[in-house]
């Protein structure tokens, strides 16, 4: 391993790190439907979250980094309820969670 | 840390997001995210997070997962009535972002392999965890955990006022 001139763990987490936000932004765009949305959202947050982990692994700060991961899951799960509740009023007013046919702004 | 396993845990991560993202049925869909939470809680022990590890099990595994389900089955999960055209535009969508990540992926590490890129800092951390979290976390961030509660009753009110049923007949 001493050979290599980078280090494979780093790139390893940030190649994966990459790959689960371009999931989310790549569902986030192409979904129609909004409970997939947030599932959307979601996984983008997993994938910051173990960005977040990494770097205070990385510099030696991971008591730091554990607090701010420990608020922002309960971000997560504020914005997750709350986007539930959210659909849950939509699906009740327009029966149905596809964003294409919410075209009607009345009452 | 044991590279091997990383990477095996890592490459779970991926498939489980995007099968998260992938899956027609939104039931599945939920425990797929379900199960990232769980790779990623794994991956946030093996990397010397283990109270950050605790609440993600916890709260994304378990928590959000009952939201999801609880609303989808609010919602009603009807793929049946889903017209066969619909389906086929989705799966033609969706087939194109395994491509693309692999392209992605592999981009990106030949370039971080061409460059020799090595980000510097202490990689292992001996310190004790714990004692420093909680002189951390309860006496340096208290306005941060203010802002906490007051997003988690702002949370609460929105539900309360979402879930509200209507007088109107």
């Amino acid at each position: 391993m001493s050979s290599l001139n980078f280090d494979p763990l780093q790139l390893s987490i940030i190649v994966s790190a990459l790959l689960v936000l371009v999931t989310g932004i790549y569902c986030l765009i192409y979904s129609r439907n909004i409970i997939r949305m947030i599932i959307a959202i979601e996984v983008m947050m997993k994938a910051v979250t173990l960005l977040l982990a990494f770097s205070g692994w990385l510099m030696g700060r991971i008591d730091l980094v554990q607090s701010f991961i420990i608020t922002m899951i309960v971000i997560e799960v504020v914005v997750a309820v709350v986007a539930a509740g959210i659909a849950l009023s939509v699906y009740r007013h327009n029966d149905t969670l596809d964003i294409d046919q919410l075209d009607e702004l009345k009452g | 840390m044991n590279l091997p396993i990383l990477l095996l845990l890592l490459g779970l991560m991926v498939v489980a997001a995007v099968a998260a993202v992938m899956i027609r049925s939104l039931l599945k869909s939920a425990i797929a995210l379900a199960a990232l939470s769980i790779v990623l809680a794994i991956t946030l022990f093996f990397l010397g997070a283990p109270l950050a590890a605790l609440f993600e099990l916890s709260v994304c595994a378990g928590l959000i997962t009952v939201i999801f389900i609880s609303a989808i089955s609010l919602t009603g999960n009807k793929p049946k009535e889903e017209e066969e055209e619909k389906i086929r535009e989705r799966r033609a969508r969706f087939l194109k972002l395994p491509i693309f990540l692999l392209i992605i992926g592999v981009f990106v590490s030949l370039a971080w392999i061409a460059n020799g890129i090595n980000i510097s800092g202490i990689s292992d951390p001996a310190a004790p965890t714990f004692q420093t979290f909680k002189n951390l976390f309860w006496n340096m961030r208290q306005v941060d955990i203010l802002g906490q509660v007051i997003v988690i009753l702002a949370g609460a009110f929105a539900v309360v006022v979402l879930f509200k049923e209507r007088d109107q007949a």
